[in-house]
């Protein structure tokens, strides 16, 4: 994982802090590299070598995975979809270029949750097409290793691979944490609030993260998968929920969904947010 | 907060919550307990029965689905009971040694939110023999809030005294019983238990009908209403767990049982539970007070000659009285999994202490003492 | 007979209240106290089997937990 990741817990002693973060941290790494794109002996180069072929089995715990990106992409009508991941081809951030629509176009052919054949326990791809983990896998990480604290007996402290928070339980005197939110215009590090959380999660979506700007846009990774191009509806939600993979998957359906029905779509899912528009106004419940 | 699609979809994700949120779902870990029970018994007159008791239980999830359990105890019983009501064999109560063995297996199978438990348990002694077995199925709800429990069990035991006149006697009993766990808040839980029961066979006392006058009927129903509540005091950071039971049978047997445990949790590990049980139980029909025939003397009751097959028992146990057992415990918890912990209680029954005052006169206090010492190691 | 009657009723009421009192859903994520050993209803087993074995070997009333459970000969 490229991003900052801690583990923060609160143990009887050192010894026991040590075991316990040990055991968190190994897991994380465990779930990281099953999931890894750039990794040969991973589920996802597996599953991405033999598109175009066979169907292929998977293992209890990817079908989960898989189980949950389809709810989601049903839930989300699209927004959310595991196979976008191809039209990294078109939009490279480093170039600087916005792409033609041909160029995207032809990735596009090759995205569509629904063109995927997820029958469990095999899935198969048809040619051309990718899977990609990356955009739920650190949440489900925070979540696995955070219970998996929790089960080892750890009450009090956190799990936050780069922004994605689990809580195991608030500080040992009791205090929530105080989670900061980055402000999407200004220096890394720059908060524009904190969010006072005490159990649950919080994921941040933001057009921060990865952009480039040409004519005065802003051009930032979130593509909808459904037309290929980013989406500038919002410059960043953050939200709170009891479970990190939810509160990521709520904050990227979000991102991707005009500022009403967006906001409406949070209410529905019961979830607290803090988000700000592409005007730079505050939303937050 | 309410639940979101988003959040029930993630929900269904393995390892999302703790294993412990749920009242249905395989263990987690490997438990292996070793507890130690030393237990007397006496009155104002002399020593009874002492009991010194190790025993072994092993909690093994064996795969995602499969959980094995196993327990053993050993009994070593040595001392006298009382012949009829509370008059003891001789001077130091000498008289019995024995033995006990028993050990039981259950097999538990999971299927998502329901699991089956299949249980078999034997024990032999001297004199008694047991087969048992049982079978258990429990259901939560989605939300694991509310679990209904359903089971049944059989036992058939066979009695050869080993003093007295050379005979084996049979007798079998059927038991069911039917709940509901019930999750009431962040810090309450509650239990509600139907039990019933079927005797039937030999379930006299030998002993007590070799050397008094024990004649029991050969059917026995019985059964018992048990609610349990637990509450979380998160200020105090400390545990209160109460129950009450009601329990009749046909024998006329009514009884009352209530317990209260404190768990205070303390600095470094320790819990410290003080706890105290109360039971007040009628006598049965059949029971009769040492008041002796004119005639012929103890152990008869008056009138025996009328009757000689009717039913009769001199045993303190079905004789009206309260009793109070008043316990304190300690335990510490070390990391790794390990912990130990002591146990010491006090138990005495009195006639007075029955509610309402009307005990069965005439028999001496029962007394004993319950000390227990166990490890445990979870894994 | 009577007796049996009016102990059903009155358990089946009280479990009926317990249900309904069940109600106000608790979430997964708000069990944490309820998750302790000492919350639990059967958080020793072997205290609870050897003091179950005390009051059935010196009392006349017993059962309520479990089934099942073999007899013995101890008195």
């Amino acid at each position: 994982m490229a991003s900052h990741c801690q583990v923060r817990v609160y143990a009887p002693d050192e010894s026991v802090a040590r075991e316990w973060s040990d055991a968190a941290i190994a897991e994380v790494r465990r779930i990281e590299s099953k999931y890894s794109r750039y990794q040969d002996d991973s589920v996802t180069t597996a599953i991405n070598s033999a598109a175009g072929g066979a169907a292929i089995p998977v293992d209890a715990e990817t079908a989960a995975l898989l189980d949950f990106a389809a709810a989601l992409h049903a839930q989300s009508e699209g927004l959310f979809d595991l196979t976008s991941g191809v039209l990294r081809g078109a939009w490279d951030f480093k170039a600087q270029r916005v792409p033609s629509q041909e160029a995207i176009d032809k990735l596009l052919t090759h995205v569509g949750w629904s063109k995927v054949t997820w029958l469990a326990p095999t899935l198969r791809l048809d040619a051309g097409m990718e899977i990609d983990f990356g955009g739920i896998g650190k949440e489900y990480a925070a979540d696995r290793a955070a219970t998996l604290l929790m089960d080892l007996g750890a009450r009090h402290g956190l799990v936050n691979l780069g922004g994605d928070v689990r809580i195991i339980g608030p500080h040992a005197d009791g205090n929530a944490w105080k989670i900061a939110v980055q402000d999407p215009r200004g220096n890394p590090g720059a908060t524009i609030a904190h969010l006072e959380v005490s159990h649950g999660a919080m994921a941040t979506s933001g057009d921060y993260e990865r952009y480039f700007e040409s004519d005065g846009r802003r051009y930032s990774h979130l593509l909808d998968p459904r037309t290929g191009w980013p989406v500038e509806f919002w410059r960043s939600v953050s939200v709170v929920a009891p479970i990190a993979i939810a509160a990521g998957a709520c904050a990227t359906v979000a991102m991707l969904t005009p500022v009403d029905r967006a906001l409406k779509f949070l209410d529905a899912q019961g979830v607290r947010y803090l988000a700000v528009d592409s005007a730079g106004q505050r939303h937050s419940k | 907060m309410k639940t979101g699609s988003i959040l029930a979809a993630a929900m269904a994700l393995p390892g999302m919550l703790p294993s412990a949120h749920a009242q249905v779902t395989v263990p987690n870990a490997t438990l292996i307990q070793f507890k130690y029970l030393y237990y007397r018994d006496y009155q104002d007159s002399g020593n009874r029965i002492t009991v010194k008791s190790p025993a072994l239980y092993l909690l093994a999830p064996i795969s995602e689905s499969w959980v094995f359990e196993i327990g053993a105890v050993y009994d070593n019983i040595t001392g006298a009971s009382p012949y009829y009501h509370t008059v003891l064999s001789g001077a130091s109560g000498e008289g019995v040694e024995d033995k006990r063995a028993a050990g039981d297996i259950t097999v538990t199978k999971y299927f998502g939110r329901t699991a089956i438990s299949a249980r078999a348990a034997y024990s032999t002694e001297d004199d008694y023999k047991s087969v048992a077995g049982g079978l258990t199925l429990r259901h939560a709800t989605p939300s694991q809030n509310t679990t209904f429990t359903l089971g049944a069990g059989y036992s058939s035991d066979k009695i050869s005294p080993a003093d007295g006149p050379v005979f084996t006697r049979t007798k079998t009993t059927v038991d069911g019983i039917v709940g509901i766990t019930q999750v009431l808040s962040k810090n309450d839980t509650a239990q509600v238990n139907l039990y019933y029961a079927q005797q039937r066979g030999y379930l006299t006392d030998p002993y007590k009908a070799l050397f008094g006058v024990d004649q029991r009927p050969d059917k026995r129903d019985q059964m018992a209403a048990l609610i349990r509540w637990n509450h979380y005091f998160e200020g105090l950071k400390a545990s209160l767990r109460t129950s009450y039971r009601f329990y009749h049978d046909d024998w006329e047997i009514n009884a009352h049982t209530g317990t209260i445990e404190w768990a205070q949790e303390l600095p470094y590990g320790f819990t410290l539970t003080p706890s105290v049980r109360y039971t007040s139980q009628s006598a049965a029909f059949f029971y009769y007070d040492p008041v002796y025939d004119a005639a012929l003397g103890p152990p008869f009751p008056p009138g025996y000659l009328n009757n000689p097959n009717g039913f009769y028992t001199s045993d303190q146990r079905l004789s009206a009285f309260g009793g109070i057992t008043p316990g304190i415990k300690v335990a510490k918890s070390f990391v790794g999994g390990w912990s130990i912990d002591a146990k010491a209680e006090y138990y005495e029954q009195r006639a007075d202490w029955r509610v309402g005052g009307e005990g069965s006169p005439g028999l001496q206090d029962f007394k004993a003492q319950l000390y227990q010492v166990g490890v445990s190691k979870k894994f | 007979m009577k007796q049996f009657a009016s102990v059903f009723t009155c358990a089946g009421a009280l479990a009926l209240s317990v249900a309904l009192v069940g109600c106000s859903t608790v979430q997964p994520w708000q069990k944490g106290n309820l998750a302790k050993s000492e919350m639990s209803f059967d958080h020793d087993p072997l205290q609870t089997r050897f003091e179950e074995h005390t009051y059935f070997s010196k009392e006349g009333a017993s059962g309520g937990m479990s089934v099942g459970g073999g007899g013995c000969g101890c008195n």
